[in-house]
């Protein structure tokens, strides 16, 4: 059972959202739908930062260790000195890995919110549930009676 | 600004760019087309006749297409500093350029990446820059600067493209509402389905402000990394630690040329005044005035390193670049860059949309000839007399270069009628007066 609400602005969408709150509704049985995004609802909701951060900490980290490992392993592999440089010289190797770095961590974000917001919503790709339009949508569950 | 914008009227405003183009979109993208193409051509000859056909020889072995492909990249920065820099500054003027500023991004550095492997000669042999398990067993050099530029070119590109599209999802579900046919399936899949939910646009944020986050580094590391292709090796007037926080500002620079240039006549042919204000030109108009100065700055500490520091192969490398055989290049340069945008100070001119554009220019062919100055200056003339040389880029390098700027022109004419050309979603925002972007 979900009681829908539509309101035509941000500001009635804010002040409904607030009212519902403060009347006592758990905020996890709250849903809304807007057109663009609205940063009291997180305030209002009062909910923590989602888990796409994790994928970018452990996405960078990878990044960081693959960098090191693939220049350190390849130089090893097959050790030939060039400019008489040592074999693992840390600074342009540092390079590798801080490139590596940013490209493994927003991969692996960019997969984060795929997976967590559970897109490309395949079944309802060309046949979307609600047309939300430019309205605001609030959704309640309510317990059955 | 009208502040308070009904949410329909902005959808239709910015969609209205994407109907049907007329004759004279059609004209202009059969000109960049067919310079593009006839780049192709000039390009083919190349791969068939061999490298001997690009003037580029000894002693100068890197001539326009290095040029062409250190310009390229640098025009891809701003982009990245408009959308990923000014969206953690919070700046709320970036919402009018920075979908025209990441598609920039986009198409420069595909522009940029094809010029090394033009340049390659071999270009069929280009795989041998990326480190993979092979049959001759050897490995890619990773203290080799060229390896450093795979790294970061490739990279930035994939970034880049994944930032522009992440921010461009709800703004396709916006377009499928309005697009019929096939156009529709087509924008119902790029859309992936997104319905605006809660949890859809509490990922959505932190998604983009990590990417932001992510970017913002690359602003300040991938043009460093290309600047050290030419600071890391020993010629006169390249070996320098000032390289990389000079390419870096010359990066910025351009790019925010480049951008005026762009976003002007789309102002215009599209009706988008009330979206671009002028003042949002001018805020633009003050990074380009900064990041000038700090260019200027770094053309007089050049050659006051080489003065001060008594080295007689650097400071004849300073009097040459100013004097010799490329002179006046290198003062037309100095014009474009430093002195003309000067005139910026006059905060009448900063708002004249029609000075903006010839300045902006001015500063793209100021910007293109530092480059060709710095690279083909310090081959000509290095240490020993018995090895100087001139250099002039033959036609076919000539029809190489204008084929990048053909293919990046008709990307972007295409990138007009198939995408939304502002931002939506961000739009709306800023237009219901809060404008906060967290």
């Amino acid at each position: 059972m979900a009681r829908e609400i539509i309101l035509e602005n941000r500001e009635a969408f804010v002040r409904k959202l607030r009212e519902l709150v403060d009347g006592g509704v758990p905020a996890e049985k709250i849903h809304a739908q807007f057109p663009y995004p609205v940063h009291e609802v997180e305030e209002i909701l009062g909910r923590r930062p989602g888990p796409v951060r994790y994928f970018t900490l452990i996405g960078a980290v990878t990044g960081f260790v693959a960098g090191f490992g693939l220049t350190i392993y390849t130089v090893l592999s097959w050790p030939m000195i060039t400019g008489g440089k040592p074999l693992v010289s840390i600074p342009p190797f540092l390079l590798i890995a801080y490139i590596l770095t940013i490209l493994f961590g927003s991969l692996a974000s960019f997969a984060g919110f795929f997976f967590l917001s559970i897109l490309p919503k395949i079944g309802r790709l060309f046949t979307p549930l609600t047309e939300q339009a430019n309205r605001f949508i609030i959704t309640v569950e309510e317990e059955k009676r | 600004m009208n502040p308070s914008i009904p949410p329909e009227q902005i959808e239709q405003d910015v969609l209205a760019a994407m109907k049907k183009p007329g004759l004279l979109y059609w004209l202009a993208l059969l000109f960049c087309g067919t310079v593009f193409i006839a780049g192709m051509v000039c390009w083919g000859y190349q791969l068939k006749t061999g490298l001997g056909v690009a003037g580029i020889s000894h002693p100068v072995a890197w001539g326009i297409y290095i040029t062409n492909f250190v310009f390229w990249v640098g025009i891809a920065h701003s982009g990245t500093l408009i959308s990923a820099v000014l969206f953690l500054l919070r700046a709320r003027f970036r919402t009018s350029f920075n979908r025209a500023a990441e598609a920039m991004t986009v198409f420069a550095l595909m522009v940029a990446g094809l010029f090394p492997l033009i340049h390659l000669g071999r270009t069929w042999v280009f795989y041998y820059l990326i480190p993979y398990p092979n049959q001759r067993q050897i490995w890619v050099n990773f203290r080799s600067p060229l390896i450093w530029d795979v790294f970061a070119i490739s990279t930035y590109l994939t970034v880049s493209l994944v930032f522009f599209y992440v921010g461009m999802i709800p703004d396709f579900a916006v377009v499928r509402r309005y697009a019929k046919g096939i156009r529709k399936k087509i924008y119902q899949v790029l859309s992936l389905g997104w319905e605006g939910r809660l949890g859809e646009w509490r990922n959505y944020n932190q998604l983009y402000l990590f990417l932001a986050a992510f970017a913002t580094p690359l602003v300040a590391s991938v043009h460093s990394i290309v600047s050290w292709d030419f600071a890391m090796s020993i010629l006169p007037g390249w070996h320098t630690t000032i390289f990389a926080p000079y390419f870096v500002a010359g990066a910025i620079l351009s790019g925010t040329a480049m951008v005026i240039t762009l976003v002007v006549p789309l102002r215009k042919t599209l009706s988008l005044q009330r979206y671009i204000t002028d003042d949002h030109f001018e805020a633009i108009a003050k990074i380009l005035l900064f990041t000038s100065l700090i260019v200027s700055y770094a053309y007089i500490v050049e050659p006051a390193l080489a003065a001060y520091g008594k080295n007689p192969f650097e400071i004849e490398e300073f009097r040459y670049r100013a004097f010799g055989d490329y002179g006046t290049l290198f003062w037309i340069m100095i014009f474009c860059n430093s002195i003309l945008p000067l005139a910026l100070f006059v905060k009448r001119l900063r708002r004249n949309i029609h000075f903006l554009f010839v300045l902006s220019l001015f500063v793209n062919i100021g910007m293109w000839l530092e480059r060709f100055v710095i690279i083909v200056t310090s081959l000509a003339r290095d240490y020993n007399p018995y090895a100087w040389g001139t250099y002039h880029p033959s036609i076919i390098e000539i029809g190489i270069t204008l084929g990048g700027f053909g293919l990046f022109f008709s990307a972007y004419l295409v990138f007009l009628k198939t995408l939304p050309v502002l931002s939506i979603t961000e739009i709306k925002e800023r237009s219901d007066g809060t404008g906060n972007h967290s």
